[in-house]
């Protein structure tokens, strides 16, 4: 049972269709053939009732003959009148015609009836030839013999027997005809209720075709209806059963409804992502266009305005001095400015030419320290170097470039001044150099942003200068050097970044 | 092959027949009532005159006939001998015995006309031991004299 189900569950829905549609033909088939078996059995009853009925009027027609005969001897006999002959010699002409012979053809339906048939024909043909002819031979020759009581009882002996045959014989035909006629209508009644069961079966099986037509496929085809309304109402996750009750088709419908939803919605994904990036893109445009316009107006209004000073007053050469060297330190940040962003937009595109120089990284991070060290009056600046040379691969300015942006967020990002320590050591086959501040700290939801491009968080709010691209920057050029960068934070305590590259490999 | 199955056939139509009719007459007739059907042809006849010259009481007839039943051959099946004393002019009593091939019938009786008449059957031999009914004649032609003989057996 559960392999024929198996079987069936395996079939396509056509073959399903094609199998049901069969098992119904062959029912509804089975239904008219015995209708048709029964309309053929009351043809059957039929003929054999307009049979007997014809046997009926044969043997009737025939009981008239043996009247006839009888009457015409009878009255012959009597009168010695040739006119009472004329039944006698119409009937001995019709019997000689074939009668007897169509009697029997017509009665021989059954033996038991054919040799009634027999017997019956015989008698006749018995009272005819031998006693009729000889009886009217004998009347003519000696009528007082042909009318002795002899004469009358073997008339009436042979008539009696003759009439006693026909009596058993018509009983026998109508018993055959009411039998005949019981079984036809029997098996009408039959007929009627195998039609009747045959039909309520056919019904019955078309409707549980119908409801297994309605579960195999209209079932699972509204389902995927119901699911494609929900994709196209933006319900992307929207699947489908695929082992559900669907048979091969519908449940194809059904792997290519889920792989087009996973389509859309990857695609979706996509595009949402492609969205959230182009979002992001116009935001740092944005910020880009407020950043560079504010960054670069800074010191460009400074510039203007002590150019403007310098040309329309007239100033002592100490003040003249001053402002010249406003003029160039705004000058320079202004060409730092634009030094950024030339470098990451460089970075990003993959067009920064880096050299592959063996240096020391310890000497690099002294000389910057040193630069630094006489910035600002209320930090210090600690450095910390082994007495070993810290030997690296790459691009010195680059690196001296990533470790001065180090020491200025650790000196812009500690306004109220501290220690800045910075050390330089190896681990294992590292360089790893560090600095730390004991500034501003940046807050736990802010340190994943770090690194992001035009990234400052709360710096514009605390007057502090810069464009958010140095950690950038910074991370891409250690990063092309192979190395790591990242940090430690706690706001309110400073902070640390560090950054490690692989030591050059001969000195390992 | 083929004249076998005719001389079968043949065989077989022989023994139907002669089992419904002649043959199966002494069979019909010992085992209950039935009707027997042959025919006769005189073959002599003897009348002993006594008394007054012609017909009259006391002559005595004596007839012989060959019995047939030419649905099984045409040779005689047996022959019957009637003995038979005029008691008036016209009425003769007399006493037949039918020799058929199983055995004997006596039968008896009264015959006003020999075209028509019937005759008691009083008994047997052999096959037909005790039995009883009627035997009717009727005559079929005068010369030669032919009869037909119909025994109505009732036991």
């Amino acid at each position: 049972m559960s392999s024929l189900r198996h079987r069936l569950k395996s079939l396509s829905l056509a073959l399903r269709m094609i199998v049901a549609s069969a098992v119904l033909a062959a029912l509804v088939a089975s239904v008219f053939a015995v209708l048709i078996n029964a309309v053929s059995g009351l043809n059957d009853a039929t003929r054999r009732e307009a049979h007997a009925k014809d046997v009926t009027a044969a043997t009737l027609r025939l009981e008239k003959l043996v009247l006839d005969l009888e009457t015409g001897v009878r009255g012959y006999i009597l009168t010695g009148e040739d006119g009472f002959l004329k039944p006698y010699r119409e009937a001995r002409q019709e019997l000689a015609s074939g009668r007897l012979r169509e009697f029997e053809r017509l009665a021989s339906t059954t033996p038991e009836q054919g040799r009634r048939a027999r017997n019956l024909t015989t008698a006749i043909r018995q009272y005819e030839q031998d006693y009729a002819v000889n009886l009217l031979n004998i009347a003519r020759a000696n009528p007082p013999a042909a009318r002795d009581f002899v004469a009358r009882e073997e008339g009436q002996r042979r008539t009696d027997e003759i009439r006693g045959q026909f009596t058993n014989f018509l009983a026998a035909e109508n018993a055959l005809a009411a039998a005949s006629a019981g079984s036809a209508d029997r098996q009408a009644d039959r007929a009627v209720a195998l039609a009747i069961a045959g039909l309520i079966a056919s019904t019955l099986l078309i409707i549980l075709f119908g409801i297994y037509l309605a579960r195999s496929t209209a079932r699972p085809v509204r389902g995927v209806a119901q699911a494609a309304t929900r994709l196209a109402g933006g319900d992307l996750s929207t699947r489908l059963d695929e082992k559900g009750p669907g048979p091969g088709e519908v449940g194809e419908l059904q792997v290519a409804f889920n792989q087009m939803a996973e389509q859309l919605e990857r695609g979706r994904a996509e595009l949402e992502s492609q969205n959230e990036k182009l979002r992001e893109s116009e935001r740092l445009k944005s910020e880009l266009v407020s950043i560079v316009s504010h960054e670069l107006r800074t010191p460009l209004a400074s510039v203007l305005g002590f150019t403007s000073l310098l040309l329309t007053r007239e100033v002592s050469p100490e003040e003249q001095r001053r402002y010249l060297e406003i003029i160039d330190a705004q000058g320079r940040r202004l060409s730092s400015l634009l030094n950024d962003f030339l470098d990451i937009e460089r970075l990003e595109e993959g067009q920064l030419k880096l050299a592959r120089e063996l240096f020391d990284m310890g000497t690099l991070v002294g000389e910057q320290a040193q630069l630094f060290a006489g910035q600002s009056e209320k930090h210090q600046l600690d450095v910390v170097l082994p007495p070993r040379p810290l030997p690296v691969r790459g691009d010195p300015d680059r690196m001296a470039q990533v470790v001065a942006n180090l020491l200025s967020n650790a000196i812009k990002y500690s306004p109220e001044g501290g220690t800045v320590e910075v050390v330089g050591q190896r681990e294992d086959d590292r360089v790893r150099v560090s600095v730390r501040d004991e500034g501003l700290g940046i807050p736990d939801e802010l340190q994943e942003q770090v690194f992001g491009k035009f990234f400052r968080g709360d710096a514009p709010a605390s007057g502090i200068a810069g464009t958010g691209l140095g950690l950038t920057i910074a991370r891409s050029l250690v990063e092309a050097h192979g190395g790591t960068i990242s940090f430690e934070s706690a706001t309110g305590e400073g902070s640390v970044f560090w950054l490690e590259l692989p030591i050059a490999a001969n000195d390992r | 092959m083929t004249r076998l199955f005719y001389v079968f056939v043949i065989a077989a139509g022989f023994a139907v027949i002669g089992l419904s009719n002649g043959w199966s007459l002494g069979s019909s007739a010992a085992t209950g009532p039935g009707t027997i059907r042959i025919t006769s042809r005189e073959i002599s006849r003897v009348r002993v005159d006594a008394g007054r010259p012609g017909r009259g009481p006391g002559d005595t007839e004596i007839v012989r006939l060959n019995l047939f039943n030419k649905r099984i051959k045409r040779q005689p099946i047996g022959h019957a001998d009637y003995v038979c004393t005029f008691v008036t002019s016209g009425t003769r009593s007399c006493t037949a015995t039918i020799f058929l091939p199983k055995g004997r019938l006596v039968a008896g009786g009264s015959i006003r006309f020999p075209e028509l008449y019937e005759l008691a059957v009083l008994g047997g031999t052999r096959l037909y031991d005790n039995a009883r009914g009627t035997l009717t004649v009727i005559r079929t032609t005068r010369r030669p004299r032919r009869d037909i003989f119909v025994f109505r057996l009732t036991g």
